[in-house]
């Protein structure tokens, strides 16, 4: 009842008005004679229009005619219309009425408008502040799913990381296995299922199941999963959803870079503590046999007074000792590389790597014929140094155990593209077909008495520069042959 | 040859081996187990070489070898077990005359101490020409020849080739080269280094795959092998 009322005040408040304007005019015209007094008419028709719109508006403008038209226009008393003077007017009037009450309407809509919108960036401000000062991320993150179930077609608003692959509910509430596995499917294939989102807006898609299932969102480290009420959204809500769907992304986002960094420092700290470890266990492991060498290579002097099969026996307990020093190396060496290796990548000549491995192992080396076919113009490698050394050196000294006693060794490279092709080659035995991938294996050997670990090794160092080796069989005897990047900076003069 | 040996280990094991393996080769031997023990003993005993172990318990290694420069003449040859290459560097930098890995044979010990002491008798000598196999360098007439052959060197390749061979048998590093040969405020790396190195073995005629004259110490520098 009251509703009707409301609603027939304004068309009431035009008669009314219109009639008072009447009264007013006939109270001033029996006075003196003013023209023009119709024009009191057009105030109350652009009142009427701003304040209430078109009908009253037009109500107000058609009553006012009539009025007008039954008491001042002669002759008084009739409702007749002559001439287009006074037609003109009533256009005049209606046009006025349907002009203002449209502009003031279109007024009403953007202020309204514009209040939904202040509305709207006031609770993403707090929300940003709020996430901004918190220290968890989860805290603000349910900030964000309380504030979009609060629109009237959101019922429900969840969101679910994805730590390392894992998918982990966040805020929001939890979800079912199911729901679960659709939201990672989502995720790891990029691809949103029942809803999109497109320049600040979201769109439901056909597909969308309906409001049984829930629609998934993939976001750059998570999944926004929500049930949208088709029949009620408004263009209004749906901007604002796009928008809380964004701050949650950026949300997401800063947990994942917070959680990584965290995760990197863990990393950090067990990688100290291997080194500190390995480094600490070469030491325990290595002096005693550096002691023992010293001591047994003391005794081989003439003025020791030893006999001679007595000098023979400490040789042979010297190369034990110098056997287990290698296996310990080795040993700590893959261990190394197990921990993670950082290269000191370097350009280096070629040549100058072999000549250095040549150098370390040259007593190992005499009575054998080493030849090295390393052209002038070949140009520099990126590597480490040191790493690249050890892959040379065991694969000499693997050279060295299976050449014949006073074997050819061969070690050359050319250059292929990006990477520098090189090999070392003996004419010993062949290696059994069957084993040439297996000789790169850890532990993996072919005598009882290697450690298996060496060229392990090589295969580690040569894959962590990019490169890859393999063992093959030539004519004279097996090949090792590996790859190394070339520096990409020729020269720095 | 012999001399007085100071050795700086703390394994009793280690010092007893080295005091005999080093007697049979006529050298006097002090052993002592500390850095701060070492750093007396040097001013008071006067020894030729310090075998200085780097993992000391207390005052370590490099301390010790901080200490020990002022107080002694004596060439340093630093012992350590699997030492990194920043280790073997810093050490050459605080004053080390080379180093050696441990473990290590006593022949090859005893090559290393010789060579040092030669080395030490040289600079007193001041003898003005350095001789490796048939590489020549004059340091009097700026000359140097390769079976008396002369070579032209570049101004900075002979400053180069020059400061190794001051330092012949000893590994010079990188830094202390480029600081050397470009001067106080070098602004450069390695590269600069190993490409006038490379220079320098073409125009010696060294074959950098099997060199007779200028050695590469991986992750260091570089030795002329005297």
């Amino acid at each position: 009842m009251s509703l009707v009322l409301r609603r027939l005040a304004p068309y009431s408040i035009a008669i009314g008005g219109a009639i008072a304007i009447t009264v007013a005019i006939a109270l001033i015209t029996s006075r003196t004679n003013v023209p023009g007094l119709s024009a009191f008419y057009l105030l109350l028709v652009l009142w009427l229009g701003a304040r209430w719109g078109r009908g009253p508006a037009v109500t107000g403008s058609v009553a006012a005619f009539l009025l007008y038209d039954f008491f001042f226009v002669p002759p008084v008393g009739t409702l007749t219309v002559r001439g287009p003077s006074e037609l003109f007017e009533l256009v005049v009037l209606l046009a006025v009425a349907l002009v203002t009450s449209q502009l003031a309407a279109s007024l009403r809509r953007a202020q309204a408008a514009s209040e939904t919108l202040a509305a709207d960036s006031r609770v993403l401000y707090e929300l940003a502040t709020a996430a901004l000062r918190t220290p968890q991320v989860t805290v603000a993150l349910s900030m964000l799913c309380d504030q979009a179930v609060r629109l009237a077609s959101v019922s429900r608003f969840a969101l679910v990381a994805m730590d390392f692959g894992e998918a982990a509910p966040l805020a929001g509430g939890d979800l079912t296995p199911d729901e679960v596995r659709q939201a990672t499917w989502s995720y790891e294939n990029g691809r949103p299922v029942g809803i999109s989102i497109s320049d600040g807006a979201v769109r439901l898609t056909k597909t969308h199941p309906g409001a049984e299932t829930p629609a998934y969102l993939p976001l750059a480290s998570g999944v926004a999963v929500m049930r949208i009420d088709t029949d009620q959204q408004e263009p209004g809500e749906l901007r604002m959803l796009a928008a809380l769907i964004g701050l949650a992304d950026l949300l997401l986002d800063r947990r994942r870079v917070a959680l990584e960094a965290e995760r990197a420092r863990g990393f950090e700290a067990s990688d100290r503590l291997k080194a500190a470890i390995l480094s600490s266990l070469s030491h325990e492991l290595k002096s005693p046999i550096a002691s023992l060498r010293a001591g047994l290579t003391a005794l081989l002097v003439p003025q020791a007074g030893l006999q001679p099969e007595q000098q023979e026996l400490l040789v042979d307990l010297d190369r034990q000792a110098t056997r287990l020093d290698r296996l310990v190396g080795d040993m700590l060496a893959l261990s190394r590389l197990e921990a993670g290796l950082e290269l000191d990548k370097e350009p280096h000549g070629f040549a100058e790597l072999v000549g250095t491995a040549l150098h370390q192992l040259r007593s190992d080396l005499k009575g054998h014929e080493v030849g090295v076919d390393a052209p002038d113009d070949l140009p520099p490698v990126e590597v480490d140094e040191l790493q690249v050394g050890r892959v040379l050196t065991n694969l000499l000294e693997n050279a060295l155990e299976w050449a014949p006693p006073t074997g050819a060794i061969a070690v050359g490279a050319v250059a292929r593209e990006a990477f520098l092709e090189a090999w070392v080659e003996n004419d010993g035995p062949a290696i059994a077909p069957m084993d040439l991938d297996r000789v790169f294996e850890t532990f993996w050997t072919r005598r009882a008495r290697g450690s298996g670990l060496g060229l392990a090794i090589c295969k580690r160092v040569v894959e962590a520069h990019g490169g890859t080796i393999r063992a093959e069989n030539r004519r004279r005897g097996p090949r090792f042959t590996f790859t190394l990047p070339l520096a990409r900076v020729i020269a720095k003069r | 040859m012999s001399g007085r040996v100071l050795v700086v280990d703390d394994e009793v094991e280690m010092q007893r081996a080295l005091r005999t393996g080093l007697r049979y080769h006529d050298f006097e031997v002090h052993a002592v187990g500390s850095g701060e023990e070492a750093v007396r003993e040097a001013a008071a005993w006067r020894p030729d070489v310090i075998l200085l172990d780097l993992g000391l318990p207390g005052m370590d290694g490099f301390a010790t070898l901080r200490a020990l420069r002022p107080a002694t003449r004596a060439a340093v040859i630093v012992v350590s077990v699997m030492p990194g290459e920043r280790d073997k560097v810093r050490a050459l930098d605080l004053g080390a005359d080379d180093y050696v890995v441990k473990p290590f044979g006593t022949e090859e010990l005893v090559a290393r101490i010789r060579a040092v002491l030669r080395r030490q008798a040289d600079v007193s000598t001041g003898e003005p020409v350095v001789q490796t196999g048939d590489l020549e360098i004059d340091l009097g007439r700026r000359s140097v020849t390769v079976s008396g052959r002369p070579v032209h060197l570049t101004p900075t390749e002979y400053e180069l080739l020059r400061y190794l061979a001051l330092h012949a048998g000893k590994p010079v590093t990188h830094s202390t080269l480029l600081r050397q040969v470009w001067g106080e405020y070098a602004v450069g790396d390695k590269y600069n280094t190993r490409y006038v190195v490379a220079q320098i073995r073409k125009k010696l005629g060294d074959d950098p795959a099997n060199p007779r004259f200028i050695v590469n110490e991986p992750g260091v520098g570089y030795r002329l092998v005297s």
